[in-house]
């Protein structure tokens, strides 16, 4: 820049030479750098009188950040596996364990129609542990349960989406299941020679016993079906008393005993044994259509945004007013303070959590106590009716929104 | 932002001199700014972005216009846009007659959101008893057809065998209600067709002691079973609310939709493990010319059911372009736009790995899941009866191949390709589906709701609001309701001098204007007593809510 003649051709008064660059530190200001935020130019006087009487300085409104983030981020596979914590590692590892053990128990089969039904339930019992595996790990981000605009109720329903499209797989096993057992039954009926070799010895009781732990350490381990179990109220006074267990528990435990007793107990001759086979199939089917019928209808009912009241005594057609629902809402309207409920929408958005919006026309003019009184009120009233009891496992949480007009009669 | 214009009037003239790096870097900060003060407004947004990209640049592109910059599916764009439009006026003419008639024995409704305030009164007075919905619609039959949105379509398609049966079903109110609806007619008659077949199937294989006939029948009834659903979800959807649904049947087509993509999955999951193991054990195939008959004739039945389905589904692309030029709504307009943009990069965030097939599939699910909900039930039953009739042709083409080429491999490979043609074609149908049923909000009337959220808080009176929750709703308001109206939930709080009542109004007429129905509780400030906890943090702003829900 400053050097013309370049460095090759220097003269010979080195020393004496003008530095073009200074070297010595400067400095421009001692004090630090003021910035003038928030100080303008022109009429600068705010406490003046003027600006006092004409408002040249009204200061904008606080405003409050948004109460709702957009979206929350839905994890990734890698987000989720690197935010997962060490029991849930292991609970992950073992539904691979148990998937292994389905799948042996499916191939291992071998031609017997019960152990392909058993293996059909142990699908069932895999799917179930892995939707409430992954519901763990989602549960490790916000996104779960913290409500967005996107998703308004956080992701828990999809929970329920998941147990409904495993319902769908039971009904989908059953009508398998059936139509495997009809062509079989069609092939040796019509003596054709048969697709499949017919088992003429029972299969391996080792598949039996596999079955049966790997449901009873899911149970445990797990707690697999729990929150399934709360919308299946399916009555098995036999199976209440046992104490705890669920429907699917006992399915598969209870078909899985018999296979593996079955051969020592009874010495059958193998004609008869294709036709125990076949009838076991046919049980382990119809019962497997019968809960996921059961189960898709409960689930069903959620996902439309509906709530069916837990009491299976009380099941009744909507709008006759014996339902919990309606005297819910006759005591709601037996409260002095109210005149009458203008709406009402109840319904149940996940496994845990129910939603009320009434809107309730109050009797003659009602200051803030009253009013603020009367919502709590109202609130216990629904929580306390249909909040479902602490004592049968998991309770359901009511969010209760009262909309009030004041000028009812 | 103004500290960042403040240092450079100072520090220009020295930083000038001495190096360039330095004017960089404040140019740089001076553009990151409103990218800066945008991604603190939508942090959880812009993180995710940062995910895919990383780049602040890009940030604020995406903070101006929600948009990633994928230029490449703007025609898309404007397909939403029309399926919206056309959602709308479709969905009109279907249920209106039944919301309307029920808001027949109303009152007026004093707030133009109340159109429906009344449907699921429940106790006391003024209680809408739910009347037989299949009686009610059999016996007030004339409405839907002189609807004028339905002219051009409803009576055309009607054709001269559903005239003459018609009036003679009219005894039957079951019976009407299906053939009066023009999916749960097509519904029916196929189904009627199917059964039709399945029992002159099983009769003949019984005589002639055919399995495959006789097994075929049987596939035939689970067809029938399939069928028998989605009829029960179309007429369902028309029942009105009651006590125990309040919002109506909207999503029960839209279950069963789901249902179906669920069963298509597992069946072509099966079918695809079936053929793998045919293929390893070499088993071959016999009786070649009675499977050949026998799937000929399904081929048959099951492409009577594809032109009646399949016409359901060109009607609605042509509808596409018709709903465009019939008034838009400008709201509407810009948010799909925006919409979609979104949700393609979203979907890149998540499914890196499939990207080109959830590009090629795009227009697909769109479709499914913009249009009014009528058409996920009959989306799943048109793929149902595709899966079917591409397995018929399957078996069809293997059996002359393996007439003239002697290998054993070509059913099962025939199979396991339509196997996997169906899990493709179900996916989008499941998914569009799941979104509905988990209440997620479009993209489009994602961005919309927030802009008008902060909005309340600037609301003569409010000092706050919490907990706000907002659904699609299925119900459809009577004439001149936008397809994505939003239903919802939310606490107000009430400054202390502001009369609550005037504060409710004024709300509920801010939001109804954004088409948003609300049940709205109206908090005094400083009063903590709801769960929603408005009032307990300062700024009238709370997490508590979220966080005390806590671990399971």
């Amino acid at each position: 820049m400053a050097y013309d003649d370049g460095p090759g051709p220097a003269p010979a008064g080195v020393g004496a030479l003008k530095n073009p660059f200074n070297f010595q530190t400067q400095v421009i200001s001692t004090s630090p750098v003021k910035s003038n935020v928030g100080q303008r130019r022109g009429h600068r006087y705010k406490h003046s009188s003027i600006s006092a009487q004409h408002q040249f300085f009204q200061e904008p409104p606080p405003r409050p950040p948004p109460v709702l983030p957009a979206s929350l981020p839905i994890p990734t596979l890698r987000e989720a596996w690197t935010s997962m914590h060490r029991d849930q590692r292991a609970r992950l590892y073992w539904c691979c364990c148990h998937f292994a053990i389905a799948l042996s128990i499916f191939l291992g089969a071998s031609g017997s129609l019960a152990m392909t039904g058993l293996s059909h339930l142990v699908f069932f019992d895999v799917g179930s542990a892995a939707v409430c595996v992954a519901v763990d790990v989602v549960g490790n981000f916000e996104v779960l349960r913290r409500s967005s605009i996107r998703h308004p109720f956080g992701l828990q329903r999809a929970e329920v989406l998941a147990g409904f499209a495993m319902s769908i797989f039971l009904v989908f096993g059953g009508f398998d299941l059936v139509s495997h057992n009809l062509k079989h039954m069609l092939e040796s009926l019509g003596h054709h020679a048969p697709h499949h070799p017919h088992p003429t010895s029972p299969p391996s009781q080792v598949c039996a016993l596999a079955a049966a732990f790997s449901t009873l350490v899911s149970a445990y381990g797990l707690r697999n079906h729990s929150r399934i179990r709360r919308v299946m109220r399916v009555p098995l006074p036999l199976v209440g008393a046992a104490g705890g267990s669920n429907p699917f528990h006992v399915l598969t435990l209870l078909f899985s005993c018999v296979l593996l007793v079955l051969p020592l107990v009874v010495a059958v001759p193998p004609p008869a044994f294709v036709w125990l086979d076949r009838a076991i199939c046919a049980l382990i089917a119809a019962s497997m259509f019968f809960l996921g019928v059961r189960l898709a209808v409960a689930q069903g009912l959620m996902l439309l945004m509906s709530y069916s009241s837990a009491q299976p005594s009380k099941d009744v057609a909507p709008g006759t007013g014996s339902s919990s629902v309606a005297a819910v809402l006759r005591e709601i309207e037996a409260d002095p303070h109210v005149a009458r409920v203008d709406e009402a929408q109840f319904w149940q958005v996940h496994y845990g959590l129910g939603v009320a919006n009434l809107s309730v026309r109050l009797r003659g003019g009602a200051d803030d106590g009253v009013v603020s009184a009367l919502r709590t009120r109202l609130a216990r009233v629904v929580q306390n009716r249909l909040g479902e009891g602490y004592g049968r496992g998991g309770s359901l949480r009511w969010e209760v929104t009262v909309q009030m007009c004041g000028d009812g009669s | 932002m103004t500290s960042s214009y403040a240092l450079p009037t100072t520090a220009i003239p020295q930083f000038h001199t001495h190096s360039p790096g330095h004017m960089h870097s404040h140019s740089n900060s001076n553009s990151h700014s409103p990218s800066a003060s945008l991604s603190s407004l939508h942090a959880p947004r812009s993180r995710k972005d940062s995910r895919a990209r990383g780049q602040a640049h890009d940030r604020r592109d995406h903070g101006h216009s929600h948009g990633d910059g994928h230029d490449h599916d703007h025609d898309h764009d404007h397909d939403h846009d029309h399926d919206h439009d056309h959602g709308h006026s479709h969905s009109r003419d279907r249920s209106g007659t039944n919301g309307n008639r029920s808001r027949k024995h109303q009152p007026p409704p004093l707030a133009p959101s109340g159109h429906w305030r009344m449907e699921s009164t429940a106790g006391g007075t003024s209680l809408l008893t739910p009347t037989d919905p299949k009686f009610d619609v059999g016996r007030e039959y004339q409405p839907p057809t002189a609807s004028r949105d339905h002219a051009p379509h409803g009576p055309v398609e009607r054709s001269k065998f559903t005239a003459l049966v018609l009036p003679l079903t009219e005894r039957w109110p079951l019976i009407h209600t299906i053939l009066v609806e023009k999916d749960s007619r097509r519904i029916f008659y196929f189904m009627t067709l199917n059964l039709g077949f399945m029992m002159v199937q099983a009769f003949y294989g019984y005589v002639t002691d055919s399995l495959g006939l006789l097994s075929d029948s049987i596939h035939m009834f689970f067809d029938c079973v399939a069928l028998a659903v989605g009829l029960f979800a179309a007429v369902a959807s028309k029942w009105p609310p009651s006590e125990r649904f309040p919002y109506g049947f909207g999503k029960i087509e839209t279950l069963s939709g789901f249902a179906n993509g669920i069963f298509l999955i597992l069946i072509s999951l099966e079918i695809m493990f079936e053929a793998f193991e045919r293929i390893v054990e070499g088993r071959e195939t016999k009786r070649l010319g009675e499977l050949f008959v026998v799937s000929t004739m399904g081929l048959l039945v099951n492409l009577v059911g594809m032109s009646a389905f399949g016409h359901h589904h060109h009607g609605h692309d042509h509808g596409h372009s018709h709903g465009h030029s019939h008034g838009t709504l400008p709201k509407c307009n810009g948010d799909s736009h925006d919409h979609d943009h979104h949700d393609h990069g979203h979907g890149h965030d998540n499914h890196d790995h499939d990207h080109d097939h959830k590009h090629e599939k795009k227009g697909h699910s769109h479709a499914g899941h913009s249009h009014s909900h009528d058409n996920e039930n009959m989306h799943g039953i048109y793929l149902h009866v595709l899966a079917d009739t591409l397995g018929s042709a399957a078996v069809i083409v293997s059996t002359i191949l393996t007439h003239f080429w002697k290998w054993a491999g070509w059913d099962p490979l025939a199979s396991f390709l339509i196997a996997v043609l169906i899990l493709l074609s179900a996916l989008p149908l499941v998914k569009s589906s799941a979104r509905r049923l988990l209440l997620t909000i479009p993209a489009g009337v994602e961005y919309t709701l927030r802009e008008t959220l902060p909005g309340i808080s600037g609301l003569k009176g409010v000092t706050g609001y919490a907990v706000p929750k907002f659904w699609l709703d299925d119900r459809n308001a009577g004439e001149g309701a936008p397809a994505n109206r939003l239903r919802g939930v939310i606490h107000i709080m009430a400054a202390r001098g502001a009369d609550m009542d005037d504060v409710r109004d004024r709300v509920r007429n801010y939001l109804a204007e954004h088409e948003i129905d609300v049940t709205l509780q109206v908090e005094r400030e400083g009063d903590t007593t709801c769960w929603c906890g408005v009032g307990r943090s300062g700024l009238s702003i709370s997490h508590k809510p979220s966080k005390s829900m806590g671990m399971l």
